[in-house]
């Protein structure tokens, strides 16, 4: 156990080596100049090469590399071009706990319709309940989450004014606001996810029934219900792990496009914004934060799936 | 559930009238009937497909309308099982009657303990909790033969190995000690050298209870030694009863004669018979007697269904025999 938990750590920082090596390089090889961009229109050679040498742009890429990553790690992510504000504090203090709070309202409305959705389409096979709950899932699968975002804005915000159109109250200083204000990005970021839950709990479900442990259980006495909530669903929350896991990463990529839908000040807005500017440096900032967190999910996902699978729990 | 205290002992413990049961449009058994006296064995003879497997669940109640259509009558301790609702059927499964799985590698969940399954009829059945229900437990894993009982309760299934496993399994069945007892093929799926073991183990663990107890096996001179009673089931129908020393000795109906000679027998000259073609699909039985086609026997009379006729002490279905 400590062996593999080790091992994950060392591929997790290879991968880490990469997305850094990468947001770096593309950004370098990325058109515009960074230097005429904070110089502004009118400027001279001598004034552009001074900014040129202070900025470290004359020196090697390697030198360049490795003083950014290390100014990078202590904290040090340099200040915007355009407003002057701390990177570190854009990011990581303002934009993140957005991106964090959106991720996980969308995670939970996930689970709590998906898996009911699932679990209710394979006990009442080929029925109508079945189709419709499938129907829903595809649905959720199919429609674009930036157009969904929209006509819920549409209906719910301008039509029945239910919930708020556009901002963000943060959650931690008013929960009940933040929620409300967070509830249709999350509908809209949790539909894709809500379908594929439920397909994968529909099928796990019924593969798992069909096991006889499942009719040794109820040899035992033990009920229906409790046989397919705790004997069977035990059995199909691995599946469901394994397959959440390899799409939580994708949820980075619906925030952005649900943060700019509902003008959230997230980390998705905050990368689109300083593309748009070229400020590369907020945007290497962004890349890498992302990739952190891409990476530090899919750890803890690989340990909770050892958890969860006692087969693996105990080797090692 | 009440004991019905009058003649208890005149009634059998379990009796199968006129069983029936059906899939779809398909009749998975037919007409089955026999009975099972207090603290009998009773073996269930029969190649795949004959409905033995079906039988074991049909008493336990695993398989009920509307999955399946039933006719006829499963009388347990006088209590009539086919119309039961489920609630009550709930209370008999693993605490008045126990099933002993073919494979118990796929019969464990492999999500829990062994101890959080061994603890659920405890529970169920019998209330106990706690400390209370963690004794009974160690001494239910000691009582079929597993050392370090404790330990074993935290462990996972598949870290013991088949035999373990299976032990596991008859310590299930027997945890609320049921009166019967049913074991679907309980060692097939173990190795040779354990088998004996275990069939031992239920043996010893039934007699001690004076449990009754139905075996599925495919092995009729296992079947002759460790049951009292034996019935043939041939693509759904009991083909002949019989007591299973004299079943085996002078076996009558053609089938059970063919099963007999193809059983191996060690130190005897013997040449074995293979039985010509196969069993019939349920969906595709021949009318009349169903072995009829690959019965040396048969004749013009076969064509008509057998009555399944008793002298008293052996019942047999066949024109001829």
């Amino acid at each position: 156990m400590p062996n593999r938990f080790l091992a994950q750590v060392g591929q997790t920082a290879l991968v880490l080596f990469f997305v850094s090596v990468a947001s770096f390089v593309f950004l370098k090889l990325a058109p515009g100049d960074p230097v005429s961009l904070m110089l502004g229109s009118d400027y001279n050679k001598d004034s552009y090469d001074r900014l040129f040498t202070e900025l470290g742009l004359d020196r090697p890429w390697m030198v360049q590399y490795t003083t950014w990553l290390g100014n990078f790690v202590t904290g040090d992510w340099g200040r915007s071009f355009v407003s002057n504000e701390d990177i570190f504090r854009l990011a990581v203090m303002q934009a993140l706990p957005v991106t964090l709070c959106l991720a996980a309202y969308a995670m939970v409305l996930a689970l709590l319709v998906g898996i009911p959705a699932g679990v209710l389409s394979a006990l009442k096979r080929d029925t109508w309940m079945d189709l419709c709950a499938t129907g829903v899932a595809v649905f959720g699968n199919a429609f674009p989450s930036f157009y969904l975002g929209i006509v819920l804005i549409w209906v719910f915000g301008v039509g029945l004014g239910w919930f708020p159109t556009l901002g963000f109250v943060a959650p931690w200083e008013d929960p009940l606001e933040g929620l409300w204000y967070l509830t249709l990005p999350a509908i809209t970021l949790a539909a894709w996810y809500i379908g594929l839950i439920a397909r994968v709990t529909r099928a796990s479900l019924l593969d798992v029934l069909g096991h006889s442990y499942i009719l040794a259980a109820r040899a035992r006495g033990e009920g229906a219900t409790r046989v397919v909530w705790v004997h069977a669903m035990r059995n199909v929350l691995m599946p469901l792990t394994t397959t959440l896991g390899l799409q939580l990463g994708g949820m980075l990529r619906g925030a952005v496009m649900t943060e700019v839908v509902f003008a959230l000040p997230g980390l998705g807005m905050m990368i689109t914004a300083a593309t748009l500017n070229r400020e590369y440096t907020v945007v290497q900032a962004g890349v890498m934060l992302s990739g952190l967190l891409f990476v530090l999910v899919n750890l803890m996902v690989d340990q909770l799936y050892t958890w969860l699978d006692p087969r693996l729990r105990r080797l090692a | 559930m009440d004991h019905p205290a009058v003649a208890e002992e005149d009634v059998p413990l379990l009796s199968l009238q006129a069983f029936s049961l059906a899939r779809g449009k398909v009749d998975v058994l037919d007409n089955v009937a026999f009975e099972l006296g207090r603290g009998q064995t009773i073996g269930l003879i029969g190649e795949s497909g004959a409905g033995k497997s079906t039988i074991a669940l049909a008493i336990i109640g695993l398989l009920r309308p509307p999955e399946v259509a039933l006719r006829g009558s499963i009388r347990f301790d006088g209590v009539e099982l086919t119309g039961l609702a489920e609630a009550q059927y709930r209370q008999l499964r693993g605490n008045r009657i126990g099933l002993v799985f073919q494979d118990a590698t796929a019969a464990l969940n492999p999500c829990f303990t062994v101890g959080a399954q061994l603890a659920e009829p405890l529970s169920r059945h019998l209330g106990l909790r706690g400390n209370e229900r963690r004794q009974r437990s160690i001494e239910l894993l000691e009582s079929v033969g597993i050392g370090e009982a404790a330990l074993r309760l935290d462990a996972f299934p598949h870290e013991l190995s088949g035999g373990m496993q299976q032990r596991v399994m008859i310590a299930m069945a027997l945890a609320c000690d049921p009166q019967l007892l049913i074991a679907d093929e309980p060692t097939s799926a173990l190795d040779v050298t354990i088998q004996a073991q275990i069939m031992e183990l239920i043996l010893e663990r039934v007699r001690a209870r004076s449990a009754s107890a139905i075996f599925v096996l495919h092995d009729l001179a296992l079947a002759a030694q460790v049951c009292d009673r034996v019935v043939v089931l041939y693509a759904g129908q009991v083909v002949e009863v019989a007591p299973a020393g004299e079943l085996f000795a002078a076996p009558r109906h053609p089938y059970t004669r063919a099963l007999r000679a193809c059983s191996i027998e060690l130190g005897q000259e013997q040449v074995l018979a293979p039985i010509p073609g196969s069993v019939p699909g349920l969906e595709d039985l021949p009318a009349g007697c169903r072995f009829a086609p690959r019965c040396d026997r048969a004749s013009a009379q076969c064509a008509q269904t057998p009555p399944l006729v008793s002298d008293g002490i052996r019942s047999v279905a066949c024109w001829h025999a």
